[in-house]
């Protein structure tokens, strides 16, 4: 009986037939041995420990346009969290919802909004993410500016480590100190450390009005001062954006603002950045339209990176960028923090532009890369002691090194 | 039984921070053996001050060689006792480290080293129109290093969030020395998981923090503030409800019970709340100027359908400030009522408060304490304070047992056990009603990610070490009162 036989007789025939279903829709860089699709953490627990028995890589996945590449020369299951899905427990005056980490965001986002409530993530193609998928690349967007990060949202969730451990991280209160923080390294570990089954998150009242407002120009770049200076007023916007060229804003580089409030108190702080600024803002007529085009700028292009650098330096951001000819640029310019796409992968333009980005403290990560070149050995290293400290983590929650996205990524 | 460090040891340590930073006598010692939670006491071998990252690298590399345990230390506010010394280990306190490193305007970022107290930060950014967020109510005295270390909240962190959304980039010391250095503002899109975020909240058991980046915000506008009197509790409970589900956010919703105002009405701090009340709601919205009052209104008219018999709307800083009175001196009043205090800590979800307090109250009655409550209402932290005397053996035992209670209590609706203190030392014997043994054993190994020998703060917030904390300290003679809030 080969290993992979042996596991599909532990789990149900649909946990082996909804994963082919699901493979189906989804394009591996490699032939898994097996597409599954388990129901619950324990069918999880039960492939994970069969896999760190057997040294089988897996690679966790919903929904599957965002998979990384996994090396060619071992075997390895597909893990489906397509059916680890629906909202489990929504206590709408609590603000606060738990669902399985395949559910669709837009079913979540669905569920509050019908209780006028929201969870305030805008990463690109959300409407096409789960929220496993969300919370496992960790993804603000822009809107963390006036609610803070997607791994502060984050208050509970069940994972299943690399050895078939079922862990309960965190609860489903705002305010939670009991033990070490084990939800921050898993927001943001893209698979590397444990499958997540179900996510407890904050929800917010939606805001009684947003107003969307922007300054248009030629170039990106004519907007740079006028981006400085909203970072410095004295009222903070949900959201400040630089944007080059879109079809939505007739083809201008735009800087676009959002703010969210009582309408006398959006109406008051448009007046207090106009006033700071020096220049008066247009309102977006049709926010709904440019909204969701500025939210994917860039992320479709072959090759997407996100890069930052302090805030002060948005300048020197700029210019490192524009040696790359980007096709699609998005900068979340109170945290320094832009995502840039490109026509293609230029590992020594890439290099060249990361060199640039640390010497003025800034760092460069490929997103995504398409072609022979893909990421390997393009963009900021962690340090030594960051890596050793990763692997150490990576070593508690996954002994024997089966979560595969965590082989395609480098240690110093 | 504290042993006495060697000469030799002591000589080194002198040699790295100066003779004058290193405590070994025992009357000075004295002044280290608790910290905000003085039910328990233990004498270190020694206390020892560094004013550097290096000179914290040399100290832990020595006590390291020595296999001596490490209790770091900030300002000694904590209320779980998390800087509880061993008998075995020696205190790095961060006192001397007090420094503003740098105040980035262009930014909204400031550098600092740990010992740097909370308030004084925001004291030194509002020239320019900024603030540090987080403000636990001990913030005139605790110190932005133990902020990091507990992850601590604060009344507005309702709003705002606790201390972890505000610590970009740290500097660390760990095992054996190493200095470590993690995040940063400008390398936000750096690979690599969220190590900065593991450390807060790490309870001293990770590393010492020697530098801390954090994100400063613009100073608000304007504030209002109201005061809700309510006839009972269960009211106040439902009022606080009917604020949050409005979509109303404000920056604070603070409750104290009766017994807490009867505290309050009889001492030095009186605050003019009415002693007959079941409760008063402290409110307040912060922000733009425009839309306040709005915002304040739509909260009034909220404790009104909630039965508030009175709303009082401050109209000046002075009367901000007499509406906060009752809440903020509520710790320090309590010294009338009884010679001893243990301030619990643990959050419910907010729709549960109704029934939490009212089983509380019976808890209470069971074992006889009287409980005072003041609790930060907008996220479900509750605060129930058990008043007690240390020196009647029946009422130790008593408060030990209606502290789990407590604990089962609030795990049992879906809280948990602590919410802004920290487990701590005092917490400890509880981490097995939210956390299986594989959970448990998974934040040993994550522990030993950072400090592998586990010297840095032994017996702290995991529970395999409990039996080496002394239950309670003996008697003395002194109150244990704390002139504290949370």
């Amino acid at each position: 009986m080969t290993p992979v036989r042996a596991l599909e007789n532990t789990l149900s025939a649909e946990t082996v037939t909804a994963g082919s279903d699901a493979a189906s829709a989804t394009s591996f860089s490699a032939e898994p041995m097996s597409v599954l699709a388990p129901v619950s953490a324990d069918e999880v627990a039960e492939i994970m420990k069969w896999a760190s028995r057997e040294a089988v890589g897996v690679l966790p996945f919903c929904g599957g346009s965002r998979l990384p590449a996994v090396p060619e020369d071992h075997p390895y299951v597909a893990v489906s969290t397509s059916r680890l899905s629906g909202v489990e427990i929504y206590e709408a005056a609590d603000l606060t919802v738990t669902a399985g980490a395949g559910t669709p965001f837009t079913t979540i986002d669905r569920v509050l909004r019908e209780n006028r409530q929201w969870a305030p993530f805008n990463p690109p193609r959300v409407e096409d993410r789960s929220l496993g998928g969300l919370v496992a690349l960790g993804e603000s967007g822009s809107l963390w500016m006036g609610y803070g990060e997607l791994r502060n949202h984050v208050l509970g969730m069940t994972v299943v480590t690399g050895d078939g451990r079922v862990l309960r991280l965190g609860g489903r209160v705002v305010k939670n100190v009991a033990g070490f923080d084990l939800i921050k390294p898993m927001v943001g570990s893209g698979g590397t450390l444990a499958v997540m089954t179900s996510v407890c998150l904050r929800a917010y009242p939606e805001p009684a009005v947003e107003l969307v407002l922007a300054l248009t120009a030629p170039s990106i770049d004519d907007l740079a001062e006028a981006a400085q200076r909203v970072t410095t007023a004295p009222v903070m916007p949900a959201s400040i954006v630089l944007v080059d060229g879109t079809s939505k804003l007739a083809g201008s580089a735009g800087l676009v603002l959002r703010l969210h409030g009582a309408p006398s108190t959006v109406a008051a702080d448009r007046a207090t950045l106009e006033a700071h600024v020096g220049q008066l803002f247009e309102e977006v007529s049709t926010p709904n339209a440019l909204l969701p085009d500025i939210r994917d700028r860039g992320a479709d292009a072959p090759c997407c990176i996100e890069v930052s650098a302090y805030p002060s330096r948005l300048a020197d951001l700029l210019g490192a960028v524009s040696l790359l000819d980007p096709v699609g640029i998005l900068v979340d310019v109170y945290a320094g923090r832009a995502r840039i796409g490109l026509a293609g992968t230029d590992p020594d333009a890439l290099g060249r532009a990361t060199l640039q980005l640390e010497a003025i403290g800034g760092a460069l990560r490929v997103i995504r890369a398409e072609g022979p070149h893909g990421s390997a050995g393009v963009g900021s290293d962690l340090s030594p002691d960051e890596a050793d400290l990763t692997d150490r983590l990576r070593t508690a929650f996954d002994p024997a090194g089966v979560m595969w996205p965590a082989r395609g990524q480098r240690s110093a | 039984m504290t042993c006495p460090l060697a000469p030799g040891i002591v000589a080194a340590l002198r040699e790295i921070v100066g003779a004058d930073h290193v405590i070994t006598d025992a009357d000075r010692l004295m002044v280290y053996e608790s910290d905000g939670l003085t039910q328990y006491r233990v004498t270190p071998r020694a206390v020892v001050l560094p004013a550097s990252t290096e000179e914290v690298a040399g100290v832990v590399r020595l006590l390291h060689v020595e296999g001596i345990e490490i209790v770091p230390r900030g300002a000694g506010t904590g209320l779980s006792g998390g800087a509880l010394p061993t008998a075995d280990g020696v205190i790095v306190g961060t006192a001397r480290m007090n420094q503003i490193q740098t105040i980035d305007t262009a930014n909204r970022l400031a550098r600092v080293q740990p010992g740097v107290i909370n308030a004084r930060l925001t004291e030194a950014t509002q020239p320019f129109g900024l603030y540090y967020a987080p403000d636990p109510s001990s913030q005139s005295t605790c110190t932005l290093g133990g902020n990091v270390a507990e992850n601590s909240g604060g009344p507005h962190c309702l709003k705002y969030g606790v201390t972890a959304r505000y610590v970009t980039g740290l500097t660390l010391v760990l095992a054996g020395g190493r200095v470590v250095r993690l995040g940063g503002a400008g390398r936000a899109a750096a690979p690599g998981l969220d190590l900065v975020g593991l450390f807060v909240g790490s309870e001293g058991c990770f590393g010492i923090a020697t530098e801390i980046e954090v994100r400063l915000l613009p100073v608000a506008q304007g504030v209002r503030t109201l005061l809700g009197i309510f006839d009972t509790m269960e009211a106040a409970g439902h009022a606080v409800t009917e604020i949050m589900a409005s979509g109303l956010l404000p920056a604070a919703v603070e409750i104290v019970d009766r017994a807490t105002i009867e505290a309050v009405e009889a001492s030095v701090f009186a605050a003019g709340y009415p002693t007959d009340a079941g409760a008063a709601l402290v409110i307040e919205f912060d922000g733009t100027e425009a839309g306040l009052s709005d915002d304040a209104d739509r909260a009034a008219a909220c404790c009104v359908n909630a039965g508030a018999r009175e709303v009082r709307r401050a109209t000046s800083e002075a009367e901000r400030v007499a509406l906060w009175k009752g809440r903020k001196k509520a710790f320090g009043a309590m010294g009338r009522i009884a010679p001893d205090l243990l301030v619990q800590d643990a959050t419910v979800p907010r729709t549960r408060l109704p029934e939490v307090l009212a089983q509380i109250a019976a808890i209470g009655e069971k074992y006889q304490l009287k409980i005072a409550n003041v609790f930060h209402a907008g996220d479900g932290n509750l605060h129930p304070n058990l008043l007690f005397d240390r020196h009647d053996p029946d009422e130790l035992a008593s408060v030990e047992a209606a502290s789990k209670a407590i604990m089962q209590l609030c795990v049992d609706v879906g809280g948990t056990i602590t919410g802004e203190h920290g487990v701590g030392v005092d917490k400890r014997v509880y981490m097995d009603l939210v956390h299986n043994k594989q959970e448990l054993a998974m934040l040993r190994l994550v522990r030993r990610v950072f400090d592998p020998d586990g010297l840095f703060n032994p017996g702290k917030v995991l529970p395999d070490e409990v039996e080496a904390v002394p239950p309670f300290a003996e008697a003395d003679s002194g109150s244990s009162v704390l002139e504290v809030t949370t």
